[in-house]
């Protein structure tokens, strides 16, 4: 699946993006590490088309001045929806950028039709998770499965690029009281999945979320840790797929009769 | 006619009405629990004292609806507390579960209790199939080939493989095998002509339960009649069981009070949460397969809900009063229905259990003696 690197200007500032696939518009905010493009992300693209704005300031891309804060970022996610994709549509956000999430859905609620959040930041969890800042270490955390991960193709000037940008929104601590105290605010159907082996977000902050959000469904991807996408792309594509196919019917089970309309033929 | 004394195991104090299913369990107190499956299992022990012929266990998942997610745990645990009663084990979901263990545990029940086990092979109302992930649409097949295949199990001489649609077993031969010959009579529910005719295919004893209308009841039953000749055979009164929520009292007066608010209680907190998961279920899926089924469904329990206390002991779906009055309500609606099991749930919703108490001992001394011609 061929991705198209593009640009488009909000208010704030310009924002590169990458678009690809074809169907009714999904829009992914990327994790810390940046963009990347992952078998799932490929495999959705097969029937919706995907739009993933580069965060400002990450990979490479200038910061917008005025924008210091995730709930800042959120508000720059909803100009890029308005100015490239026109419509309301699902939104998935990938830690970082589903603590982005959180805030666009609490902030932006006519933008977002269903909101997925993979292991989302942004949300205390009794001090428990958070990211090392040995790398090698962090690298054990992020993947239950290295030699799945995608393979270090950024510049090492890029990856500490990126991570100086989480001080910069002031998301270095993992947690944001304000956004925690506002998640219940949230109405979009909302599927909250985390690794069962998770460490960096712990299954606190799943457990907060579900029971913050009212009718929201919160699901462990076995032997998943931080990266779900990475550790087990099946798996996420599987319930992601139904849970953006049917909202939240996704939990009654169809049999066969359905499996040719869920991406990749998979069956749930 | 023969009494079955049914237990649902509830919750009883849910203190809100419960928005969403699954029914967060966060604040279910273990200790709590501990009283009240010893309680109730003594209530249920003691139903043998009462006169009652069998006692019902049931199978329902993630709710405070019941607390007997495996119902043969519960019946295995009367098997030596009771001597007489049979086990009426109204649950085993069949289409949910591995069916060579149903076909196991239902041969353990009935070897260690010597033959008192009536063995349920139910379908499931739609939303448990949520729970054990089964596409409803698959229901009736599965529930067909499981009770060929536990019927095998049980009454095959040598090991023997299965090859099934949903179901493959290369090699299948269960220890212990059942105490009755040639197996353990089956149950199943019947509430509309397409499971009816199900239940009269498999010579099972036929089961009908929150009954809205005795008119509809009645054409159940004779479906089930006519359906039964068509494969030749005849059921006797005793293969129906019709169950109605009970309340026994001293008085037309007590009896009320204690119903009113034990169906407040099943039915605006023990019932609520399902409802929304039930119509995913049938609205999106084939678990009815013939037209209407599923509207008659979501109509009968509405029905119920927006009734007077009055107006569900007029139509014959409620037993509520004195023991004189509870009699009379029995034989109206057995000169409709027929019927040869009548099954009391006299635990409705949070009701008190020593006014179940009262009504079961009550039903030994005044009700059961007054209904020996039936």
């Amino acid at each position: 699946m061929a991705f198209e690197r593009k640009e488009t200007r909000v208010g704030s500032g310009p924002i590169s993006y990458f678009v690809g696939g074809s169907g009714e518009p999904l829009l992914y905010l990327h994790p810390a590490a940046g963009v990347g493009i992952s078998k799932p992300i490929e495999t959705l693209a097969q029937s919706r088309t995907v739009y993933m704005p580069v965060t400002p300031g990450f990979d490479g891309t200038p910061a917008h001045e005025s924008i210091k804060s995730m709930e800042a970022l959120a508000d720059v996610a909803a100009s890029f929806i308005n100015v490239a994709i026109g419509k309301r549509c699902d939104v998935i956000g990938a830690s970082f950028g589903g603590w982005e999430a959180l805030w666009l859905a609490v902030k932006h609620p006519d933008k977002i039709d269903h909101l997925v959040l993979e292991a989302p930041a942004g949300v205390p969890a009794g001090g428990k998770g958070g990211l090392p800042s040995d790398p090698a270490e962090l690298r054990k955390k992020l993947f239950a499965y290295p030699d799945r991960a995608p393979p270090m193709t950024k510049p090492m000037e890029q990856v500490q690029g990126n991570r100086r940008m989480l001080d910069h929104y002031g998301a270095a601590s993992l947690a944001d009281g304000t956004l925690s105290g506002r998640v219940a605010q949230i109405k979009a159907p909302t599927l909250i999945l985390m690794g069962s082996k998770d460490q960096i977000i712990p299954p606190e902050t799943g457990r907060y979320l579900k029971a913050a959000i009212a009718g929201s469904h919160l699901a462990y991807v076995y032997d998943a840790a931080h990266v779900i996408e990475s550790d087990q792309p099946e798996r996420l594509t599987r319930i992601v797929a139904s849970f953006l196919e049917r909202g939240e019917a996704y939990i009654v089970n169809w049999g066969s009769s359905s499996a040719s309309a869920v991406p990749g033929g998979v069956r749930r | 006619m023969k009494f079955n004394f049914f237990h649902l195991m509830p919750w009883p104090d849910y203190p809100r009405e419960p928005q969403e299913w699954p029914v967060s369990n966060k604040d279910f107190d273990a200790e709590r629990g501990r009283q009240l499956y010893a309680g109730y299992i003594d209530t249920m022990a003691y139903a043998e004292e009462c006169g009652f012929d069998s006692i019902g266990c049931n199978e329902h998942h993630f709710s405070p609806y019941g607390l007997m997610s495996n119902p043969n745990l519960i019946a295995s645990s009367l098997v030596y507390r009771t001597k007489r009663a049979n086990l009426a084990i109204l649950g085993n979901l069949v289409p949910l579960l591995n069916p060579i263990r149903v076909a196991e545990e239902y041969a353990m029940l009935d070897v260690m209790s010597g033959g008192r086990v009536l063995a349920g092979m139910m379908r499931g109302i739609p939303h448990e199939y949520i729970a054990y992930n089964v596409p409803p649409s698959d229901s009736r097949e599965r529930l067909r080939e499981a009770v060929a295949l536990i019927i095998k199990a049980w009454t095959e001489p040598e090991p023997f493989g299965w090859e099934g649609e949903f179901y493959q077993f290369p090699s299948v031969s269960i220890w212990p095998r059942p105490y009755q010959k040639p197996y353990p009579r089956l149950l199943m529910s019947g509430t509309n002509e397409e499971s009816v005719e199900f239940v009269a295919e498999h010579r099972a004893k036929l089961g009908i339960v929150l009954i809205a209308d005795l008119n509809v009841a009645r054409g159940n039953i004779d479906h089930y009649y006519k359906t039964s000749r068509a494969y030749g055979w005849e059921p006797a009164p005793e293969d129906i069981l019709i169950g109605h929520h009970t309340c026994i009292a001293d008085t037309d007066e007590e009896a009320r009070e204690h119903m009113r608010k034990g169906l407040e209680y099943f039915h605006h907190i023990l019932m609520r949460p399902q409802r929304s998961a039930q119509q995913l279920v049938i609205q999106k899926t084939r678990y009815y397969q013939r037209e209407g089924s599923s509207d008659r469904f979501e109509a009968r329990l509405a029905t119920l809900r927006a009734r007077s206390l009055e107006e569900q002991i007029e139509s014959g779906s409620i037993y509520c009063g004195s023991p004189e009055t509870v009699v009379a309500q029995i034989k109206r609606v057995h000169k409709a229905l027929g019927h040869g099991v009548e099954q009391f749930t006299m635990k409705v919703g949070n009701m008190p259990d020593k006014v179940v108490r009262r009504g079961m001992e009550l039903f030994r001394e005044r009700v059961q003696p007054a209904l020996k011609d039936l």
